[in-house]
């Protein structure tokens, strides 16, 4: 990289605000995906005017620009694989105001997900997406993946939550979109830019909305001897008409990792657990765990546990979202998938899983969000050992075409990435791929935004690079 | 266009002898804001949706996609209108997994036919629009079609899952997919919703479908003052109450209702009140926990008057609500209906502002609330003559500065009014520094201006 780039840069932003020493770089070429690419410079924004400086200064070099909150993102969103500079957003963290009336807040894109929940919980209120690494990540990366988690079953995905953007576009425009009330005019581009992964314009600013806390909540563990027994009782659940706040799956090999680390209370001799949530009316609470726990022994539910108070449920969730950390300590590497399928299809997909286990000699764990039909099997691996990792990267793949065969999709929370471009030809045509380039091109004409990212490179790489399922492959399910 | 045989001949060829309508009266049919088009193709499989287009976009011919017809006035006035393309032959369910609550249907499905499908798995969409019994899937997601639904469900954009459409240059395209949860590329599907049309032809449309509710029990709240009623909305707003959906119609609004069609045969609404409905459903312990709940608050909000409709009578007042466009419309031959989305706290402003604006311009006007976050202002005057449409524009003008200044914050939409009046008052309100990047989205779907040029805002 040029070194007058770097040179103007501190003179925008000060010495403080540049890092670009490759000791210092480091830690900005990896993030919680399982790619690597180093950045050529880092850069820490005070606010909307820093980014448009930025941007004018990366445009007068012609260098690529990637945006990062903390870094937790699964699919190499926040990497530079085409290097250029990294915009960190840890300085413009600020919740710039709440509008508790009408349940709004306005923030910067720096800001962690949890702490505006903690923000404003002391007026009964909370921020819904609550994915598993929400006490770490931070809203922009929530808007640049359309993040989930848990409690997306009830209350939908990022994009349900986010009413307006302040967008810095690639010439350096600062344009507004969307607003606090609920009904854009014209085009609906806030919809469109949640889940753009950071490839159509840079986000500075973001209005949310809250939502009130619950009146009650209720959550219950089911205890199951059998894999199929646990998937039916979400069969029938979804069947039935009941949409708890949270349904999640634990294996029986993940949840005895989880237990052994965690303590939160998973039998370790099951082999499947369910953890469900409703949360509401106290009177639809009533009702809805009611039926809940009859449908869970109608499938042979083992045991059933109701969690008594805070501390208990607390627990039940740490067991939950800390289900990652307890996986690294029983394994050099893992890899975390993330697909969706019909709900209707849960048992024959994790059997299919099983078999690619085997085939490919991994260990695969599930831990998931079994009530939208979101899969997250976990890869054990040795990412030192090269001939390993591209076994790792085969089964992935094989797991990806098993949920497109499926009738799901390549991703339901996590992004594309550069993890999953090359598989899009898996879902979309030419055509499909070719209107969402001019869409990118209508925002970002040189590409200098997030490149590398969610489109095909068409350039091909081995095993990863896919080629579409012939339709007959689909019936066969 | 002055229609060349050949272009009508090779239109013919695509869609299939039969199939194309080119008899003035029938045209008369497809007419929007009095443009009548030179012919109307009804196509019976995407493939020839893309044909036609493809075929229009080469003889640089603009085109319309039409449905059920009901909501055509919606918009400015098209630039061009050659060919409408009626999407009624495409009207096949052609997914629907009840266990899965996922279906896929073709846009030009019919409201009503879908809706009975789904009936028969205890199943709904929360689409309830006006001109229910003649809308289509794909007009009602074109229009965005308001729901008081979106008060529990959220808009339309949170349960379409994927779409497949026909673009400008007649290339066949899709986006999102056919699960609950996807973030797998581009959302251009959500792009479509409320286009009009202008970014493609959509011709399938996948869907989140949702339970229906085991027992719903609808309350009416009757007050003297809109600062009451509006309190009583405030108050369930912070309440854990989760009701189906929360409106408050003005006493004008309340009289077109009942003196409409079918009106007259239920019991009558309280006359000269403001009214707040709400809906509750689920178990039986769930409905009887909003009754005394809304009662108690109702009370302490000074309401005149507080009752639970029976299921006739919960039934005819929805039906009603839904249907308060073709009310209006049927009440006064100059009926213009703004669509302005607001913040809960700037209504009772909004409605006090809209109230002078129309005192002194004389025109009688009616209010439906949307209480969390959407006003139809009707501007209702007896007739349209030129003094009337002189006040009306007026009194539109004034209503949308009004409702966009800075201490209210709304964002009006004219969604229904006279032709007359669209060449004086630009219906989609105030632009905004978004439109550039709207104009170059619309480039992107239709470089050549193909799809309903015109129709949208700043021209597009």
């Amino acid at each position: 990289m040029n070194k007058e780039i770097i040179g103007a840069l501190k003179q925008i932003l000060g010495e403080d605000a540049v890092l670009w020493r490759p000791e210092d770089l480091l830690l900005y070429e990896y993030d919680g995906s399982v790619e690597l690419a180093r950045p050529d410079g880092v850069v820490f924004p005070r606010s909307t005017r820093d980014v448009v400086e930025i941007v004018r200064a990366a445009n007068r070099y012609g260098v690529p620009l990637v945006g990062r909150g903390a870094g937790t993102g699964l699919s190499g969103g926040a990497l530079a694989p085409q290097g250029g500079i990294v915009l960190v957003f840890s300085r413009m963290n600020r919740i710039l105001e709440v509008d508790y009336e009408n349940q709004r807040a306005v923030v910067q894109p720096g800001v962690v997900n949890w702490e505006l929940t903690r923000a404003v919980e002391h007026a009964g209120l909370y921020f819904a997406p609550d994915p598993s690494s929400q006490k770490a990540c931070t809203i922009g990366g929530n808007v640049a993946e359309n993040a989930g988690g848990p409690h997306t079953l009830a209350y939908g995905v990022t994009s349900h939550h986010v009413t307006g953007l302040e967008l810095v576009l690639p010439d350096g425009d600062v344009i507004r979109v969307g607003g606090k009330t609920f009904e854009p005019t014209g085009y609906d581009l806030t919809r469109l830019l949640v889940g753009s992964e950071g490839t159509l314009a840079i986000v500075t600013e973001i209005t949310v909305r809250l939502l009130p806390q619950p009146e009650a909540v209720k959550t219950l563990l089911a205890v199951y001897d059998a894999v199929d027994d646990a998937t039916e009782t979400v069969v029938e659940i979804t069947a039935r008409g009941i949409t708890p706040a949270a349904c999640e799956m634990l294996d029986g090999w993940t949840l005895r990792v989880v237990e052994d680390y965690i303590h939160a209370g998973f039998p370790t001799d099951s082999v499947a657990v369910l953890l469900i949530e409703v949360e509401g009316l106290r009177e639809a609470v009533e009702a809805q765990a009611e039926e809940i726990s009859e449908v869970c022994r109608l499938h042979r539910a083992r045991e059933l546990r109701v969690a008594r108070d805070a501390r208990e449920r607390d627990l039940l969730w740490k067991g939950r979202k800390n289900a990652f950390g307890a996986i690294g300590r029983v394994s050099p590497s893992y890899y975390v998938q993330d697909g969706v399928i019909p709900r209707t299809k849960l048992s024959v997909t994790l059997q299919r899983i099983t078999e690619i286990g085997q085939k490919f000699g991994f260990q695969i764990g599930n831990i998931f969000h079994a009530g939208d039909g979101n899969l997250h099997p976990i890869i054990l691996f040795d990412q030192r050992n090269q001939a390993e990792f591209e076994r790792a990267a085969a089964a992935a793949s094989a797991i990806m075409r098993l949920c497109v065969e499926m009738g799901g999709a390549l991703t339901g929370e996590h992004g594309i990435g550069m993890e999953k471009n090359e598989m899009m030809p898996l879902l979309f045509s030419e055509a499909d791929l070719d209107l969402m380039k001019r869409v990118h091109s209508a925002f970002n004409p040189a590409g200098r935004l997030n490149p590398g990212k969610l489109f095909p490179s068409g350039k091909g790489c081995g095993e990863i690079r896919a080629r579409p399922l012939p339709v007959a492959a689909s019936s066969q399910a | 266009m002055n229609a060349p045989t050949t272009a009508l001949t090779r239109l013919e060829g695509i869609v299939g002898p039969g199939h194309l309508v080119t008899q003035s009266a029938e045209l008369a049919g497809y007419e929007v804001d009095g443009l009548r088009p030179a012919a109307a193709v009804v196509p019976g499989s995407p493939d020839e949706v893309a044909g036609v287009v493809c075929f229009s976009a080469s003889e640089k011919l603009a085109v319309i996609p039409v449905g059920g017809r009901s909501k055509l006035c919606i918009g400015a006035p098209p630039q061009r209108y050659d060919v409408a393309i009626d999407l009624t032959r495409l009207n096949r369910v052609l997914a629907y997994d009840p266990g899965d609550l996922t279906l896929g249907v073709e846009a030009g499905i019919r409201f009503r036919d879908l809706d009975g499908v789904l009936a028969a798995k205890r199943q709904f969409l929360p689409l309830a629009p006006a001109f229910a019994d003649d809308a289509t899937i794909g007009g009602i997601l074109a229009a965005n079609s308001s729901t008081p639904l979106r008060h529990a469900y959220g808009p339309a954009r949170d349960y379409v899952l994927g779409m497949e459409f026909v673009t400008g240059e007649g290339t066949r395209a899709k986006s999102g997919g056919h699960v609950v949860k996807n973030v797998t590329g581009y959302d251009l599907h959500k792009l479509m919703i409320g286009a009009l049309g202008t970014l493609g032809v959509v011709t399938r449309v996948n869907f989140r479908t949702f339970p229906l509710p085991r027992t719903q029990t609808t309350f009416v709240a009757a007050y003297a003052r809109r600062e009451n009623a509006l309190g009583l909305c405030r108050t369930i707003a912070k309440s854990p109450l989760q009701p189906r959906l929360v409106e408050v119609l003005d006493p004008q609004a309340v009289r077109i209702l009942s003196e409409s069609e079918g009106g007259a045969e239920q019991p009558r609404l309280p006359a000269g009140q403001w009214l707040v409905v709400v809906t509750a459903a689920g178990e039986e312990r769930v409905v009887e926990r909003h009754a005394a709940d809304l009662a108690r608050m109702a009370q302490a909000t000074h309401a005149a008057g507080f009752a639970a409709l029976t299921d006739n009578e919960n039934k005819s007042l929805l039906g009603r609500i839904r249907e308060f466009p073709k009310h209006v419309l049927g009440f006064s031959p100059a009926a213009t209906i703004f669509r302005i989305s607001v913040l809960p706290t700037q209504m009772p402003a909004l409605l006090e502002r809209a109230q002078q604006v129309t005192d002194r311009n004389q025109i009688a006007a009616a209010a439906l609330v949307r209480a969390s976050g959407l006003v139809f202002l009707a501007l209702a005057p007896p007739a349209l003559d030129d003094s009337t449409l002189a006040r009306l524009a007026q009194t539109a003008t004034e209503l949308i500065h009004a409702s966009s200044s800075s201490d209210i914050g709304g964002r009006p939409i004219i969604e229904w009014c006279p032709t007359e009046l669209k060449r004086q008052v630009n219906v989609w309100g105030p632009a905004r520094d978004d439109l550039a990047l709207m104009q170059r989205v619309k480039k992107a779907f239709d470089p050549q201006g193909v799809l309903a040029p015109g129709r949208f805002l700043g021209g597009i």
